[in-house]
């Protein structure tokens, strides 16, 4: 009994590191917001003066602000489907190559490990209607060149395009991993009989990794919500507010307004919607893989 | 504020050199007298933490070795881009990591870095101090420094802007003047793109990226030439005025014959376009100049001029911009505060402001005192750059200062590009929408 006791206080003692470094880690931050986004706080001078709701009011009645949250859904959504599906099918394709495409997988993972600065001044550099890629291409044929970057109805999709080349790796990585997980045996008495094509794909293989891609596709959703530093080198937000995210307006509250009460208030919003759009995701993920193990 | 971000190698003219090496030895026996007379030997070997903006990079490498023959001290730049500085600042400080003794940001952050006490209260120093205050240029001097009746600074770079102009892409397109007006500008513009688009040459570059201190710069030079004002003497908004929405309306059509695209169009971009002869105006700071004729990379040298920027409506005088423009500040808690002060004292000087004007290379500095602007070594080097900026001795439009003027700034920014984007509405809807922003913020 003495024994147990002083077991699990050993236990707890060598637990206690990991419990200090979670709570300063992850329950300072969200404090701070929340005490910051109910005073009046400023960049220099945090927690002046309790205002209640109001930095929150403030930010409702702000129509900029309640469209980026919308605009950023919409671009996490569009980004996070785009990514699974060519993370999907690219996976499968080079599965089914899997013996020949050694450089041509290190090759798909390469925008991975470009960081994301890189990323946005490559494809500003592409976007460049003075003798970018794009329009370069395009002049071959005789298509006027293009502004993207610059284009309020293309602007956000540009951005989106260099995200999704960025982060479909990812997706891909996972569902090759569990493309190669899969049992060998099932496939083949598939094959045997008479599965081939779309039909052994929709029936066997998509079942068998749904959970992982469920999975991938909660990750790529976290991260696009989150975007910040593609919008940030690509278009600083513009033109107009066609590319201002709800991450990029915190950043310019935060930092060029010096107002963190205000972005307080925004991150609280976002921390809502990020919840409201990742919950059912995440549930399906979860369901997913449980279904997963339960038939494996 | 400097124009030449591309950091090109410079190339020496004979007469540059000539006058740099007597200025030179003007500074040199200045120098010598002044450390002999006030140089407390205390300062030897103890470093000084500067923050600086990109764009004073060479001028912190010059003030670094200059300082440093002079009072012993080590200076310890710190360089961050141009819309970070004030940020920087005021968490160096909050956080208690206090890190920086002296910093140079952008004039309209001092009122909410005072605000924040990220930085002293320089007004008792700078009265009891020997500083020839009255020979800053006084349009420079009180927007720079003053808050609420306190001074936290001493003006830097004084970073006026002036329209430069391709005198080739005139001569081609018909031109033998600039335009003395907003509308003589959009009508060239129009005419060199239509004319020379094609070969990839157009009116001009105009500086629109979402930015303060981009769009925001291009929006205040027309205010100004429109004979608008921020606020009025009070202290109140007048951004809604008709001379505040002529001059958004010009902005947009000006945006229409741009180096494409204005949106994306930044300082080094804009530069670029300039220095690679394929823009035939461009608005900038003064020392554009000297990167023009210096500049290896140039394809402008001999080839440019410059002039006041336009007027509109019913001004006729030409007015200046005070669009950029840095003042040195001294961070709250440091532990340094004499030498801070001898140094910023120092670097804002007239000998050290007319020595950075000339200096090879090329430093990004602009006039902050009369003697400066005035100087024989300015005016023999760069004549008409010397007149231009003499605009700026009088009637100039500043940026308001005070509190929440950070947030002033980005609230015309955010709204300008939504006009130019074509989300605002009509510019008098988007000037009323920014109008009662500011009545919230600044009363």
């Amino acid at each position: 009994m003495a024994s147990s006791l002083a077991e699990r206080r050993a236990g707890r003692l060598f637990v206690s590191p990991t419990v200090l470094t979670l709570l300063v880690l992850g329950a300072f931050p969200l404090l701070f917001i929340l005490a910051a986004a109910f005073t009046d706080s400023s960049l220099g001078k945090p927690f002046k003066e309790f205002t209640g709701a109001d930095n929150l009011a403030t930010v409702l009645g702000n129509a900029d602000v309640v469209a980026s949250l919308s605009r950023t859904v919409g671009y996490a959504v569009g980004t996070t489907a785009a990514s699974v599906v060519l993370g999907v099918v690219v996976a499968t394709a080079v599965h089914q190559a899997v013996r020949s495409g050694a450089v041509v997988r290190t090759l798909l993972l390469l925008p991975l490990i470009v960081p994301p600065v890189v990323v946005g001044t490559l494809f500003k550099l592409i976007f460049n209607p003075a003798g970018g890629l794009l329009a370069t291409v395009l002049g071959f044929v005789g298509i006027p060149a293009p502004a993207p970057l610059s284009d309020p109805g293309l602007a956000l999709g540009a951005v989106m395009v260099a995200d999704i080349w960025e982060w479909t790796p990812l997706v891909f990585i996972l569902v090759f991993a569990a493309l190669l997980g899969q049992d060998p045996s099932i496939t083949e008495a598939a094959r045997m009989d008479g599965a081939h094509g779309w039909k052994l794909f929709a029936a066997v293989t998509l079942p068998a990794i749904a959970g992982t891609i469920a999975a991938a596709a909660f990750i790529r959703l976290v991260l696009a919500l989150k975007v910040f530093d593609l919008v940030y080198i690509m278009t600083a937000g513009g033109p107009g507010q066609s590319t201002t995210t709800t991450s990029y307006l915190i950043h310019q509250v935060a930092l060029k307004e010096f107002d963190i009460g205000r972005a307080s208030a925004i991150t609280l919003l976002l921390a809502v919607v990020v919840t409201l759009v990742t919950l059912p995701a995440a549930g399906l993920a979860a369901r997913l893989r449980r279904k997963e193990e339960a038939t494996a | 504020m400097s124009s030449s971000r591309s950091g090109q190698t410079p190339r020496r003219s004979v007469l540059a050199g000539a006058v740099l090496a007597s200025a030179a030895l003007v500074l040199s026996a200045c120098g010598s007298s002044q450390a002999s007379e006030s140089t407390p030997e205390s300062f030897e070997g103890q470093e000084l933490s500067v923050l600086l903006i990109t764009s004073h990079e060479g001028a912190s490498k010059w003030l670094a070795d200059e300082f440093q023959k002079k009072t012993g001290a080590i200076i310890k730049p710190t360089i961050v881009p141009y819309d970070e500085i004030g940020s920087t600042l005021a968490l160096d400080q909050q956080s208690g990591a206090n890190k920086f003794d002296v910093a140079a940001p952008w004039y309209v952050s001092i009122g909410d870095l005072a605000a924040d006490d990220s930085i002293k209260d320089l007004t008792d120093w700078i009265e009891e101090s020997d500083q020839d205050t009255a020979d800053f240029i006084p349009a420079i001097y009180d927007p720079y420094t003053l808050v609420d009746g306190k001074r936290y600074g001493v003006p830097f770079d004084g970073d006026t802007h002036v329209l430069f102009y391709n005198k080739e892409i005139l001569e081609r397109n018909g031109f033998d003047a600039p335009p003395a007006t907003w509308d003589e500008y959009v009508e060239q513009s129009k005419t060199i793109t239509e004319n020379e688009s094609s070969d990839g040459v157009y009116g001009a570059a105009v500086f629109g990226q979402k930015s303060p201190l981009i769009l925001g710069a291009s929006y205040a030079n027309r205010l100004a030439g429109f004979g608008g004002e921020f606020v009025d003497a009070e202290g109140k908004p007048t951004i809604n005025t008709p001379e505040a929405v002529a001059a958004a309306e010009n902005l947009v059509e000006s945006v229409k014959y741009a180096f494409p695209t204005a949106a994306e169009t930044d300082f080094g971009v804009g530069n670029g376009a300039w220095f690679d002869a394929k823009v035939g105006f461009i608005e900038n700071w003064t020392d554009l100049g000297v990167g023009s004729e210096i500049n290896d990379d140039s394809k402008v040298a001999g080839k440019w001029g410059v002039a006041t920027l336009p007027v509109g409506g019913a001004q006729t005088e030409a007015r200046a911009s005070l669009v950029a423009g840095f003042t040195w500040v001294v961070a709250e808690n440091t532990e340094k505060e004499e030498l801070a002060k001898e140094f910023i004292k120092w670097a804002a000087s007239s000998e050290v402001n007319e020595a950075l004007l000339t200096a090879e290379p090329a430093t990004g500095i602009d006039p902050n005192r009369q003697s400066s602007l005035e100087s024989a070594s300015y005016g023999s080097s760069y004549p008409a750059l010397q007149e231009a900026n003499r605009a700026t001795l009088a009637g100039t439009l500043a940026w308001p200062t005070g509190r929440n003027a950070n947030q002033a700034a980005q609230i015309l920014t955010d709204e300008l590009a939504k006009l130019l984007a074509g989300q605002g509405g009509s510019a008098q809807e988007t000037m009323d929408r920014i109008q009662s922003e500011w009545e919230r913020i600044l009363g």
